[in-house]
């Protein structure tokens, strides 16, 4: 039988354990730790990472301690231009941007996870029941799943909007999950059938392991990485989506605003006042180009196919 | 080959099917009606002859084999609340200018995307590669209505270079729809250009026609550029539908006729016949660009021939 590379690691460490006893110390490696250690090599995803912190920081504290009331309306306060008071200016009703588009992405930000880990949830169980059990169940499972691609996805996820008669956070969240689960499902199905024909499986199944003990102990743990690469992959199509739906009006209902209603605030006084539609779309694209950068990074650490070569 | 194309052909008809089906159950679940609103109650016996005329007093497996039967010979029944249109005139008269907008911006983004990434490639971590990667990049980070906002103010506000902001007559009138709705894919191109072509610049095959003495510039177009293509295609298919289904938001901002405004019009109006036809039109684009897809590769890479169907 071959050596996996399981039994390759385990040597590994026995000689660095053997190494260390003569009073050196060497440290071992795990497999998170070599991760970290390949991130950190890549400079644009580290810059990205602590950006991405940044965004989360200032979404998070700056409506807790506010530079101006989101909510109060008040004239004589409309239009400000920027200033040390409202770093973005007022909009068209004397509310204050920097707190308005830092109150906006909680709610993109917060859509944007919740889609993509539900997302990534249904991908989980469609793609490993289907890749796991395999055979007609897995064909039929997929030309299901062929089907579903010819819904268009923006028009379904509005379809699904208009089945609740609000739409608030979750109605947003399950519409752009309903629509954009089926490539995780594939991308889920791939990993596991590869992964399946491991020697490491086949011995764990001979030793007389369950189905459920090689399903949780062997195959999903080893689609974390490409999963959690997946999710920043797919974090900026969901936080996308969610704008377009609000920018034309069908997003999430007001008083409750994201960053794409926030900029259908500014559609119609872009000429005078473009501040008000380029705070929200900046934020949104700093945010797209910070998940890029950082699932850029994640695949180089994570990716056992970019690993090897 | 003929084969092949008339099984991905055969196949495209439970795929419609299936997606009728979804869009009619949950067009079903949709809470209200556009005839009960109750400040334009009618009497009861006008009610029952509304319903007798749109087939909603039949039991929903017969509305639905009506409806499929009306898919299936290209006619998708009246509108429920514009008088006197049916579904079928509004895609015949808008529907042409969304299939051009989203036709041109196609082009654009080919035109400039595929040039952009091949530059890149050759120029792999030069400044000309830094640049076109910023431009792509903030093409796939910036959302398409800030795109549309930036051009208009630009080009025909700022700099005034004459170029229409509105309408959809003049060629020159097409010039910034097409750019702005052309943005992303052109930048995705741009991405996936340069990512396959880096790979194959690296193979085998490019190394022995360099060492025969084969000039750089035909190596380039006859070996590289061919197969750095492929995944170009398979990309093609779902970016296309995209296009034409995600037009909505610049058809309005442009202020252009498609269908892409009736579509939102629709939804808010609770105009079940359009949106559901409309909804249908757009699957039947994206199931249609899918085949197309699939047809090509066939031709391009004959290994999948066997394994799809």
């Amino acid at each position: 039988m071959s050596v996996t590379p399981q039994q390759e690691e385990f040597r590994e460490r026995a000689v660095l354990r053997d190494a260390s006893a003569d009073g050196t110390t060497i440290r071992q490696t795990s497999l998170w730790r070599d991760a970290w250690h390949r991130y950190r090599a890549n400079k644009a995803a580290v810059v990205a990472a602590v950006l991405f912190v940044l965004m989360l920081l200032y979404v998070t504290f700056i409506p807790i301690f506010p530079t101006g009331d989101p909510y109060a309306v008040d004239f004589a306060q409309a239009y400000l231009p920027m200033s040390w008071d409202h770093p973005f200016g007022t909009d068209q009703f004397g509310r204050d941007l920097f707190t308005r588009v830092a109150l906006g992405g909680r709610v993109s930000i917060g859509i944007g996870f919740a889609a993509t880990i539900a997302i990534m949830g249904i991908g989980i169980l469609y793609g490993s029941i289907s890749g796991f059990i395999g055979g007609r169940l897995d064909n039929s499972m997929m030309r299901f799943l062929d089907a579903l691609y010819g819904l268009p996805y923006l028009p379904f996820a509005i379809i699904v909007t208009q089945l609740f008669r609000v739409v608030d956070f979750w109605v947003m969240v399950i519409a752009l999950t309903i629509a954009s689960w089926f490539t995780a499902a594939r991308v889920v199905r791939g990993q596991i059938i590869t992964l399946k024909e491991n020697d490491y499986v086949r011995a764990a199944r001979a030793v007389g392991a369950r189905w459920y003990r090689i399903l949780g102990r062997h195959l999903l743990p080893n689609t974390l990485g490409v999963l959690i690469v997946f999710v920043f992959l797919e974090l900026p199509g969901v936080i996308l989506g969610e704008a377009f739906l609000s920018f034309i009006g069908l997003g999430i209902n007001p008083p409750k605003a994201s960053w794409g209603s926030l900029a259908q605030d500014g559609r119609d006084v872009y000429l005078s006042h473009p501040s008000i539609i380029l705070f929200p779309s900046l934020a949104i694209a700093y945010l797209i180009i910070c998940a890029f950068f950082i699932a850029d990074g994640l695949r180089d650490a994570l990716d056992p196919r970019t690993r090897e070569t | 080959m003929t084969k092949f194309i008339i099984r991905r052909l055969l196949w495209t008809i439970p795929v419609l099917l299936l997606v009728v089906l979804f869009t009619f159950l949950m067009m079903r679940q949709i809470k209200g009606n556009p005839f009960r609103k109750t400040e334009r109650a009618v009497p009861a016996s006008i009610q029952r002859n509304l319903d007798r005329k749109f087939h909603l007093d039949q039991p929903w497996y017969v509305q639905y084999g009506e409806y499929v039967k009306g898919v299936f010979t290209a006619d998708l029944g009246p509108s429920l609340v514009l008088r006197n249109q049916s579904v079928n005139d509004i895609v015949k008269s808008h529907f042409p200018v969304s299939l051009e907008l989203g036709a041109l911006a196609f082009l654009f983004a080919i035109v400039v995307g595929i040039p952009l990434g091949v530059l890149a490639a050759l120029r792999a971590n030069k400044p000309t590669d830094y640049v076109a990667m910023l431009v792509a990049n903030i093409g796939f980070a910036v959302p398409s209505f800030l795109v549309a906002t930036l051009l208009i103010y630009y080009c025909s506000v700022k700099w005034n270079i004459g170029l229409p902001t509105s309408g959809w007559s003049t060629w020159q009138s097409k010039i910034l729809p097409s750019i702005a709705l052309g943005f992303l894919p052109m930048a995705y191109f741009a991405r996936l250009v340069r990512g396959t072509m880096l790979e194959t610049l690296q193979q085998d095959y490019v190394r022995t026609a360099r060492a025969k003495g084969l000039r750089w510039r035909r190596v380039v177009g006859l070996h590289v550029l061919r197969n750095s293509l492929i995944p170009v295609v398979t990309a093609a298919g779902p970016l296309l539908g995209g296009v034409i289904t995600g037009s909505f938001i610049i058809e309005s901002i442009f202020a252009i006729p498609g269908i892409g405004r009736y579509y939102v019009n629709s939804v808010t109006a609770r105009d079940y016949s359009v949106t559901m036809g409309l909804t249908i039109l757009y699957a039947v684009i994206v199931i249609f660009a899918n085949l197309v897809v699939d047809i090509l590769y066939g031709f391009l890479d004959p290994r999948t021939r066997e394994a799809r169907a």
